[in-house]
């Protein structure tokens, strides 16, 4: 049984009456009185995130001295894991971390024993979707200052107005239905809940599906942009970690991983994963404790909640379970049903990624929005054609069960390069939507002198569905695909993007 | 299962240049010198080590060399241009990558022979000139221009998808690759063959070396004693893990 735990910020209205949000503002506030080169302070560990700091304007006034040693830099500082399988353990350690500190900080207060991070559950029902009311006054009931208040945090219409836009972005828990954390066929941007398995090259990292949708998309939203595009502290993760809701947006997120292991999906037992990015030879995982002396963790101690002896009040999936596979359901707008022994185990060990198309020159996208012709290579279109033909055949013969499953297409950006993460974007092929695309990240990848060496983003997008259902109006023999990129919010003079290519890829057996 | 592929035929062909540097046919990977190259340098004791050590067998064993040290570190830009290609194109773009980036170590290759013969001649059997080099590696080693050299070494371009314009960008991928690795390992590469003895031994060390900085992901350019162990990093890694499961 947990000692700890985590509830929602929206108790009491999301207000200052819930005692969780009172507590962490007080907390907040003592940990900004601390200096930037103290490991327990607000600032330190916003850079224990990400580290390269623009000019931010206040509140909070962001210190950039005094700095701490070197030794420590190297051994703290910019960690964070994103496009990795380690971005859900090694942000549960992080916020493990930080809730300690604050944990002492409000005992000495005068505070709970027993506090706990609270999350911000944006699905749940009511005016949760909007950010609690605790982080947007002026000031706390005993008249100081609001800590939780951050004048660089715009929201999805640039205006100040906070709230993740579930419908209009397309954010879902669908990620919560994935079978895998790695190694995957789901509908998401690397086909794995947590991250594609990390080796050396990250000339193709993909975010995990549950990075990706909702993580991303609610950083973009809540940082959104100033009225010249110019984004707030949470549409980068150089600077997200500066903003106190950044660590209840995780907390829900770690929250929706607890919640989809306790309802029988299990992490990986791979070593690589347990043992952490050391394994390859990279660097190890550290946090401060409150003593400020380091704590070296590995996914292997942070794989369940229990091991850190917390848990969280509702543990729901937050989406109700779908009684049949992706696959399955797929199968059945062909009339099919699936031969599960005979499918799904070949599909996920033995498929195959080819590339099928692409378009010809870099594109750029600027406020107007971005329009690409992809051409597809007959050869490989046709192998993807000849896959919906076979698996629409065995129902002409009568055979009901599916013998093989239809090709997966990608539509695939490549080398997404720019400065300004806040740009989210609307993505569709031949006057189709497919999706939304968060550019969180996009900075960092873009630095070629970054861990990622300045290869940009990789973005994934999932079109089977629309290729099936051009197939299946007899609309899939095809030499071209119209692709169309448009901004939903300011790509400003000097931010614009650039995308080396943008690609379709099939998956399948062939 | 393509990328494991691609791994083993490329870890075999490296394999089988370090066999032939390790049998050292025709004494291709050593230089020959003799008394008269011993009494000082002339126009006969050049005549002499050329016919003794023919260009031609010397940039033999120098693409050797090449293939067996730094073949390894082409792994990850042909698994790229494999995910990355049409299945047409995937083999005949990563020859032409080879070949691209074999090109500029060969014509590196011609002036280190060079400069490699000339110090025989002017110090035949010395290992003052190696020393000069061991000086000069270890600065550009924690250089920043080493730092930078490496980062761009892990900038993978897009090939184009169709027609001659993809065999034109896998070759200038190559060529812009080895340049950045030349870059990078010209002062490493060198140290071994000015070794009057050892430098198989040095050969295997400095692989080592070369292979690791290149697992390294990119940093800020900066003045910097790094190591850069992380090969060896993740051999101990590796071997905590298989003796931990050995003991479960």
């Amino acid at each position: 049984m947990a000692t700890f735990t985590r509830k929602n910020a929206w108790n009491q209205n999301g207000t200052f009456h819930n005692p969780d949000l009172l507590w962490y503002a007080k907390g907040v506030s003592v940990m900004q009185s601390r200096s930037l080169n103290d490991q327990t302070s607000w600032w330190f560990f916003a850079a224990i995130h990400g580290n390269r700091w623009p000019n931010i304007p206040g509140p909070p006034l962001v210190p950039t001295t005094p700095q701490p040693s070197q030794g420590l830099i190297d051994q703290y500082w910019a960690q964070c894991q994103h496009g990795t399988w380690f971005f859900p353990p090694w942000h549960r350690g992080y916020l493990y971390a930080i809730e300690n500190i604050l944990r002492e900080i409000i005992q000495s207060l005068g505070g709970p024993g027993d506090w706990t991070l609270p999350y911000w559950n944006y699905f749940g029902p009511d005016n949760q979707y909007k950010i609690p009311p605790a982080f947007t006054v002026q000031n706390l009931p005993d008249g100081d200052l609001n800590p939780l208040l951050v004048a660089a945090r715009y929201g999805p219409n640039n205006d100040g107005n906070i709230f993740v836009p579930l419908s209009s972005w397309g954010i879902t828990q669908e990620c919560q239905k994935d079978y895998d954390f790695v190694g995957g066929n789901s509908n998401g941007n690397s086909g794995d809940y947590g991250g594609a398995e990390t080796g050396f090259e990250h000339f193709a990292s993909l975010f995990g599906d549950l990075e990706w949708n909702p993580h991303n998309f609610v950083h973009a939203a809540v940082g959104g942009q100033t009225p010249t595009g110019r984004g707030g502290l949470m549409s980068n993760p150089e600077t997200a970690g500066l903003d106190p809701i950044f660590y209840l947006h995780h907390c829900n997120i770690d929250r929706m991983w607890a919640a989809w292991n306790s309802s029988g999906k299990a992490n990986p037992n791979d070593p690589n994963w347990l043992s952490g990015p050391t394994a390859s030879g990279d660097r190890k995982f550290y946090m401060p404790k409150p003593d400020r002396t380091p704590w070296q963790y590995a996914p292997d101690v942070v794989n369940d909640t229990g091991q850190l002896n917390y848990t969280y009040d509702n543990l729901s999936l937050g989406i109700p379970p779908e009684l049949a596979g992706r696959d399955a359901l797929r199968l059945r707008n062909f009339g099919l049903t699936m031969d599960e022994t005979r499918l799904l185990s070949t599909m996920n060990l033995n498929a195959n990624t080819e590339l099928v198309g692409a378009n010809s020159s870099m594109t750029t996208l600027d406020a107007t929005g971005a329009r690409t012709t992809v051409k597809l290579d007959s050869k490989g279109w046709e192998t993807v054609t000849k896959s919906l033909t076979n698996t629409f055949a065995a129902r002409i013969n009568n055979s009901p069960a599916a013998t093989n499953l239809p090709d997966q297409v990608y539509l695939q950006l490549e080398g997404v390069k720019g400065n300004e993460d806040s740009i989210v974007c609307s993505v569709s092929i031949n006057q189709q939507y497919v999706g939304h695309i968060s550019l969180f990240g996009l900075y960092n990848a873009s630095i070629k002198d970054s861990q990622h060496g300045g290869a940009g983003l990789t973005i994934r997008l999932d079109i089977t569905k629309i290729v099936d259902q051009m197939h299946l109006s007899g609309m899939a023999e095809l030499n071209s695909l119209d692709v169309l990129i448009q901004p939903v919010n300011i790509v400003a003079e000097g931010s614009e993007l650039t995308i080396d290519r943008v690609s379709v890829y099939r998956k399948g057996l062939m | 299962m393509v990328r494991t592929a691609i791994s083993r035929v490329i870890l075999g062909v490296s394999i089988f240049a370090w066999v032939l540097l390790l049998i050292n046919p025709g004494h291709i990977m050593s230089m020959e010198h003799c008394h008269v190259s011993d009494s000082g340098p002339s126009v006969s004791s050049l005549h002499m080590l050329l016919e003794m050590n023919p260009i031609a067998s010397q940039l033999t064993g120098w693409g050797l060399m090449v293939v067996a040290m730094m073949f390894p570190k082409l792994i990850i830009p042909i698994q790229h241009i494999y995910a990355r290609s049409l299945r047409r194109t995937r083999f005949s773009a990563s020859l032409l990558f080879a070949f691209g980036y074999m090109a500029v170590w060969m014509a590196v290759g011609l002036l280190m022979i060079g400069v490699i013969m000339g110090l025989h001649l002017l110090m035949p059997g010395s290992y003052l000139p190696v020393t000069g080099l061991a000086v000069i590696a270890i600065i550009w080693q924690f250089s920043p221009v080493k730092q930078r050299c490496l980062n761009r070494g892990h900038n993978h371009l897009i090939l184009a998808t169709f027609g001659w314009a993809v065999y034109r960008d896998a070759l200038l991928f190559g060529v812009i690759h080895g340049i950045w690795c030349v870059g990078a390992g010209w002062a490493l590469m060198l140290l071994p063959m000015l070794l009057p003895s050892g430098h198989t031994f040095a050969m295997l060390v400095v692989t080592f070396i070369m292979l690791s900085e290149h697992l390294e992901h990119p940093k800020v350019p900066r003045w910097h004693v790094d190591f850069r162990a992380k090969l060896f990093r993740m051999i101990v890694a590796q071997i905590q893990i298989r003796l931990k499961e050995a003991q479960e």
